[in-house]
């Protein structure tokens, strides 16, 4: 037998044969364990034919796909943009017409849009671009809340605009906007009360900005509402919205990078300092 | 003394310097992680320990002892002087420098890489290209072991190679094939990184890559013990080899099987499919088969020597060994510590039974009871082996051998039971800081303590052998016996072809390879369907004047 096999590759020769054979046979029995047995037994997917076992063998899955990180659907927090077109629009807002849309939303936002509920907010006085904004998020669906959205769908956007000057043409709503523009002078980091502080002054260390330089008393933004004189428990509430990032209509998540690193008594503070007398859980600007 | 000789006593020199800090290093590693206090309390000095550590350990000391043993087996085993000498140096030199950059790389804090090349863990381009230059100067030894079995071959058609030949030439085949992975792994994925071309690593694709080399290395490391097995310990028992066959199939099998079943390091990872781990969880069992055809040969030799001294009955023939020789006690302790190794080692490979203590320190007990234990142990004793045949200056003394040879055995053997259980308690790897009042930590850290006396027992016994080692060198020279190697019992006059050199299984490791690796590597390049790239984002560890 030794004598014959001089020829390492030749399959005449034994120990040729003795290997490729054991080769081949270690070759399908892990094979056949591994990537029929094995991936269609033991896997709890019982109805697997043969090919979906090599293939889950393989590492191949149907919901294996392409090696990217999974993304979000692409999402903007709200469809409108400040052109002079949007502000046109707005502008162009009949309230007369307005008026008429107007009787939809008295039950909850009350008569003339003065809230008598502490949930929902003041829209008398309110500026025509954050009304409109707002009518235009619901009917996108960026913005869910209760009956909104189904309301805000049945208005057209010429409608919105008509309805967003009405309300903000009525009296005895939310305070009017000065003309001075200026920031209150005197608030400061040093402040001792933390609602004030928070307003005036922000909080650098957390990345938060003053309340004021967007929402009031001083500075205002576009698209940006006054919270003066706004229902103090509607506010807590908004903020929190922001915080859970169950409200998501705010474009740069500017709001949610905000309320998320307030506390509780933070956002409470904050509500009251800009509610209201009455229309909060505690009467009165008790920080003031 | 002869150019080869001094090639072998070069090489293990370098081994040996460098073992006994890196034995230092993980007794003091051992400290850091119990509840004793330790000095230079700092997780970041025991992760760039673990580095230095393992990287000597497993890269440095294994690749010069193995290198200089080859040189020693080829020019003795052959009875003809080393051909290519001056390669020989050129490659130590090699070796040499890639060592001395990957140790400063580390030193210097810019390599904590665990010693595995693990992405994202990423070092500096320096540690890297130390590691390259330590594994591709390797590669001139394994050019050199071929090339000399194949000029014998031809000068002496039709003979057998020598047993102790034959297997060395399977070891540098074996390491070959081994270090591919892990070259193709610093020369494609993690040299362009660390050089600052590319911004991403394919991490499952290096991984990957590095598994093909993680288990054939450390059959790699373990082949130098087994040479000794079949060669040196019949002699050293005054018997002979019971098989001179089964010892030409043992090696073969080794150099078959230890490739393709690396992924079983990677059971734990997410780029591949569960059917291909199994089939490298399944040919990872054959791989016990040349270790227990070896545990039956050795144990048959000693058997023999032992009827040959006077032995008698069932048993007797174990007590007339001369148990006063370092080879036959080393012999011994490394198959208890085989066992228990290879007992841990079988639960490691098993596919569903790895998730049980996958990273624990089940594994490090487990490589340290094989390596660290059964290996080195036959390292020691080869070294006195060789020592007195190459310098011509008799060991000194024999009873401090065995004391150091003691001493490993119950150092390892206590530092081991311990990190299995705390393994099988859940205690990580790697890990410098453990809080031991935290209720699911505490109980570990009665074992741990137990495991840091094993720690005083090795370094005890690393001191020892540094001892030997030098008061040998510095005696006086007269002894003049060449190292002899043990005869089988039927002397082999002529050998198949495909027992006497390595071209069928070369075939059949290819394909093996290509079965086991050709989906899981080719997936990355065809199908992408894979675990995302991770960017590797910190700052480049490129010093600022290499820039």
């Amino acid at each position: 037998m030794m004598a014959r096999d001089q020829g390492s590759f030749s399959i005449d020769n034994p120990w040729p044969r003795i290997g490729w054979g054991m080769t081949a046979g270690v070759i399908v029995v892990a094979g056949v364990i591994g990537f029929g047995l094995l991936s269609r037994y033991q896997q709890n997917g019982s109805n697997l034919d043969l090919w979906n076992s090599i293939c889950r063998g393989l590492g191949v899955t149907s919901d294996s796909a392409s090696a990217s990180e999974p993304r979000p659907a692409s999402r903007s927090p709200t469809q409108i943009a400040w052109t002079s077109g949007t502000l046109a629009r707005i502008g162009a807002g009949d309230p007369d017409h307005g008026a008429f849309v107007a009787l939809n939303c008295a039950a909850c936002h009350g008569q003339g849009g003065v809230s008598t509920s502490t949930l929902i907010p003041t829209l008398a006085g309110m500026d025509s671009t954050v009304i409109y904004k707002q009518l235009d998020d619901y009917r996108s669906g960026n913005r869910l809340w209760g009956v909104m959205g189904a309301m805000a769908k049945s208005l057209s956007p010429q409608d919105s605009a008509d309805v967003a000057a009405y309300f903000a043409a009525q009296q005895d709503g939310l305070p009017a906007i000065g003309s001075n523009r200026i920031p209150e002078s005197g608030r400061s980091l040093r402040e001792a009360d933390p609602a004030q502080r928070l307003v005036f002054a922000g909080d650098p260390q957390r990345g938060i900005p003053p309340c004021s330089a967007c929402h009031g008393p001083g500075g205002y933004k576009l698209g940006a509402p006054a919270l003066e004189g706004q229902r103090a428990a509607y506010i807590e509430r908004q903020l929190a919205a922001f915080a859970q990032g169950t409200r998501e209509n705010d474009i740069f998540q500017q709001m949610r990078i905000v309320a998320k690193q307030l506390t509780q008594d933070e956002m409470h503070a904050l509500a009251a300092f800009y509610g209201m007398p009455g229309s909060g859980k505690v009467a009165g600007r008790v920080f003031r | 003394m002869h150019n080869s000789s001094r090639l072998a006593l070069y090489h293990c020199w370098v081994a040996f310097a460098v073992f006994l800090p890196a034995v230092a290093l993980g007794a003091w590693q051992m400290l850091m992680r119990s509840p004793l206090p330790a000095p230079l309390d700092d997780p970041n000095a025991y992760y760039a320990s673990v580095t230095l550590h393992g990287t000597a350990m497993a890269y440095v000391i294994t690749t010069f002892f193995a290198m200089g043993f080859g040189y020693a087996v080829t020019a003795t085993s052959l009875e003809r002087p080393l051909r290519g000498v001056a390669a020989a140096w050129i490659g130590f030199f090699i070796c040499l420098i890639g060592t001395v950059m990957a140790v400063l790389a580390i030193l210097s804090g810019r390599a904590s890489v665990l010693y595995t090349f693990y992405p994202p863990l990423l070092a500096s381009s320096w540690y890297y290209f130390g590691a390259f230059l330590l594994v591709g100067g390797s590669m001139i030894w394994v050019v050199l072991m071929i090339y000399n079995m194949a000029a014998w071959k031809r000068d002496n058609p039709g003979r057998p190679v020598p047993l102790a030949m034959f297997a060395i030439t399977a070891t540098a085949l074996l390491w070959a094939w081994a270090a591919s992975g892990v070259i193709i792994e610093l020369v494609g994925v993690l040299l362009p990184r660390a050089l600052g071309l590319t911004t991403q690593i394919y991490a499952g694709l290096a991984r990957t890559l590095f598994s093909v080399t993680l288990h054939a290395i450390v059959y790699f490391w373990l082949m130098p013990a087994y040479i000794a097995f079949y060669t040196l310990v019949p002699q050293a028992a005054g018997g002979r080899l019971y098989s001179d066959t089964m010892g030409r199939l043992t090696f073969i099998m080794f150099l078959v099987f230890s490739l393709p079943v690396g992924m079983h390091h990677l059971f734990a990872d997410p780029e591949h499919g569960a059917g291909l781990k199994f089939v490298q969880s399944f040919l990872t069992f054959f791989v016990a088969l040349p270790t227990l055809l070896t545990v039956f040969s050795i144990c048959a030799s000693l058997e023999i020597a032992g009827r040959v001294r006077g032995g008698r009955g069932l048993l007797g023939w174990i007590l007339v060994l001369p148990w006063h020789e370092p080879m036959v006690l080393a012999v011994a302790l490394s198959l208890v510590m085989l066992g228990f190794g290879g007992f841990g080692g079988l639960i490691n490979m098993s596919y569903a039974m790895n998730s049980m203590i996958h990273n624990t320190s089940w594994v490090t007990a487990h490589f340290h009871l094989i390596f660290g234990g059964a290996v080195v142990i036959m390292y020691f004793a080869v070294a006195y082996e060789m020592w007195p045949r190459i310098t011509g200056k008799p060991l000194r003394s024999k009873a401090l051998a065995r004391w150091q040879l003691w001493l490993w055995f119950w150092g390892m053997i206590i530092a081991t039971v311990p990190w299995h259980i705390t393994g099988l308690m859940g205690q990580p790897r790697r890990v410098a800081v453990f809080d031991y009042s935290d209720p699911f930590v505490a109980p570990m850290g009665p074992l741990v303590i137990i495991s840091v006396v094993g720690g005083a027992i090795l370094l005890l016994s690393a001191i020892l052998l540094i001892v030997v080692l030098v008061r040998s060198q510095f005696g006086e020279r007269h002894l003049e016996a060449p190292l002899r190697y043990a005869l089988a019992v039927n002397p082999p006059r002529t050998v198949p072809a495909s027992l006497n050199g390595f071209a069928l299984w070369n075939a059949i490791v290819l394909v093996l390879m290509l079965f086991a690796y050709g989906y899981p590597i080719g997936q990355f390049f065809f199908l992408k369907s894979s675990v995302p790239a991770y960017e590797v984002t910190h700052t480049s560890a490129i010093a600022a004047g290499v820039r």
